[in-house]
């Protein structure tokens, strides 16, 4: 029960990435690898603003999102929009993408240096107890912050005029674009809400490890879920990254760090030769 | 061995893996985040083929490439038929175990301090031949019938299939050659510098070099030979601040890539041939 907790607590906030993930990819197919990017420079960017002003963690989580969210516009408007007006094929987003999550990693590397910094207490290291269960202060807000960041964006996609831009641009970018849509603003938008998610949770990776250069990399635990729940599907994402958590803790507890990446591998590709289209099972086809 | 001979030996070895890629990238478009890891299995099986079981050398080597070329038929048979971000997924996956295996059997591998004690058995002769051999391999794949298959799925698979090429089988067989060259390269390596650790193969590593190769030009071969041997000898030869170094190539890359998407070289080859 222990296990599950803890589990689901670190799927939050593989949650949060993964969804952070998809909606990218959503609407241009491709794997954005610069939102690790983005979540580094954000969580260096919180602990800046903890540190200093000596905010509260709800001020620091909402600044840092803000400021997640900007930076991923910008990324946009450098990194993709040019490929995009000159419809350049999809591993050229790739390449970018991943280049620039390089490049912000080594930026805050050549100016904060490769030491580990831990977060001020932004919430005590107090636990709840339930019985035999002890769950942290922190994580359950982790928890409760992804659970309603996650509600709140179901909400704007399904019911907001916004939502149903994103989804019709998610179904066919040049087609909605003929239908006289302003595809570039929803994408700088799409940008923006994904770069948001990722602040929060570069904010959070930086709590619940110590804070150092390469947390960007955990990004690719985002993207692993977001492949696994089906790509491009943000319910799928979401699954995805809680069943990654939990398998993730438990592997761990039962056969160790060190192997725990092999099983995942073993696991992820048993998995794709029984269900290939992902939990979510939309399959992406290539248009013709 | 002195420390220019050294150098080049490194870089030419770099090369082999830039090569690799570039036949798996430049070729099909396909996005391998693991391919650093065929490096690491050619250099640690070989290395241990001699360290542990007086191996001889040239067999090693084959022992090494052979391991390798399992596994790429291990990841490429259930994942090659999907889409392709599972085929980077489940690449990426098999580095993460590979590395985990490296760090996990300490008393084999040396764990994270690294396996130390291979023989130098290699010398730059060696490598540049190797290194040659594969340049004109690679090209010739190229100009085959196969590299215009390769050529015409990557553009597109629903037509390629289409026109008839078996796109599964043509990917499958792209990756193994490219498996095959990386952990050739690897075995070289280690008997290079008789030291290898797991974190000089993690997936940046394997992302280095696919910028390289788009440095180069995805479907110029001499651009990824040009750009994969500049971007390693450069940086050693002129020694400017070594931690801008990365910094400096994704800078080139993201203009390179909005300015010129195809690359310094376009699809520009040397060619000792006169133009009809």
């Amino acid at each position: 029960m222990q296990q599950v907790i803890n589990g689901i607590s670190v799927g939050a906030v593989y949650a949060l990435i993964a969804v952070g993930f998809a909606l990218v990819y959503n609407i241009l197919k491709f794997s954005n690898f610069s939102h690790g990017g983005v979540m580094t420079v954000s969580a260096y960017f919180g602990y800046f603003l903890a540190s200093t002003f000596h905010l509260s963690l709800l001020v620091t989580l909402a600044l840092t999102a803000l400021f997640g969210g900007l930076c991923a516009v910008i990324i946009e408007l450098v990194a993709f929009r040019r490929i995009r007006n000159s419809n350049g094929p999809l591993i050229y987003y790739f390449v970018s993408s991943i280049t620039v999550g390089m490049l912000l990693e080594n930026i805050i590397t050549i100016f904060k240096g490769s030491t580990f910094y831990a977060y001020p207490g932004l919430a005590s290291n107090t636990v709840v107890r339930m019985g035999s269960i002890t769950i942290p202060v922190m994580n359950m807000l982790m928890l409760v912050i992804s659970g309603m960041m996650l509600l709140v964006l179901m909400w704007v996609i399904m019911k907001t005029s916004f939502g149903i831009a994103v989804r019709a641009a998610s179904f066919d970018v040049n087609t909605s674009k003929l239908m006289g849509m302003n595809t570039s603003q929803i994408i700088s938008l799409v940008f923006f809400v994904s770069g948001f998610l990722g602040g929060i949770s570069g904010v959070f990776l930086g709590i619940s490890y110590t804070l150092y250069p390469q947390i960007g990399q955990m990004v690719v635990k985002g993207w692993i879920a977001s492949v696994l729940g089906g790509l491009g599907s943000l319910e799928g994402a979401v699954l995805g990254a809680f069943i990654l958590g939990m398998v993730e803790v438990y592997l761990v507890s039962t056969v160790g760090a060190g192997l725990s990446s092999v099983f995942i591998f073993i696991l992820t590709l048993v998995f794709l030769m029984f269900r290939p289209q992902g939990i979510a099972g939309n399959v992406v086809r290539d248009k013709a | 061995m002195t420390l220019f001979t050294s150098m080049l030996s490194f870089a030419l070895i770099t090369l082999l893996g830039v090569l690799g890629t570039f036949l798996l990238t430049g070729l099909t478009g396909l996005f391998s985040f693991g391919q650093a890891s065929f490096m690491a299995l050619g250099a640690y099986i070989s290395g241990l083929a001699v360290i542990k079981f007086n191996v001889p050398f040239p067999l090693a080597i084959i022992i090494g490439v052979a391991s390798g070329t399992l596994c790429a038929l291990i990841i490429g048979i259930p994942t090659l038929r999907l889409n392709r971000d599972f085929f980077s997924l489940i690449t990426f996956g098999f580095g993460e175990a590979v590395a985990g295996l490296l760090n996990y059997f300490v008393n084999v591998t040396g764990g994270a301090m690294g396996l130390s004690g291979i023989p130098p058995k290699t010398n730059l002769l060696m490598v540049a031949l190797s290194t040659g051999a594969v340049i004109w391999m690679v090209n010739n794949f190229r100009r085959l019938k196969f590299g215009r298959q390769c050529l015409a799925l990557k553009n597109d698979e629903l037509a390629a299939a289409a026109v008839g090429i078996d796109v599964y089988r043509i990917k499958l067989q792209v990756f193994i050659i490219s498996a095959i060259i990386t952990s050739y390269a690897g075995a070289l390596y280690g008997f290079l510098t008789s030291y290898v650790e797991p974190a000089m193969f993690g997936w940046t590593k394997s992302a280095e070099w696919v910028i390289m190769v788009f440095f180069g030009g995805v479907n110029s071969l001499t651009g990824a030979v040009v750009a994969g041997f500049l971007l390693n000898i450069l940086p050693e030869v002129l020694r400017f601040a070594s931690e801008w170094r990365i910094a400096a190539y994704c800078l080139i890359i993201v203009v390179l890539l909005n300015f010129r998407p195809t690359g310094l070289f376009d699809e520009y080859e040397l060619s000792f041939r006169r133009k009809h």
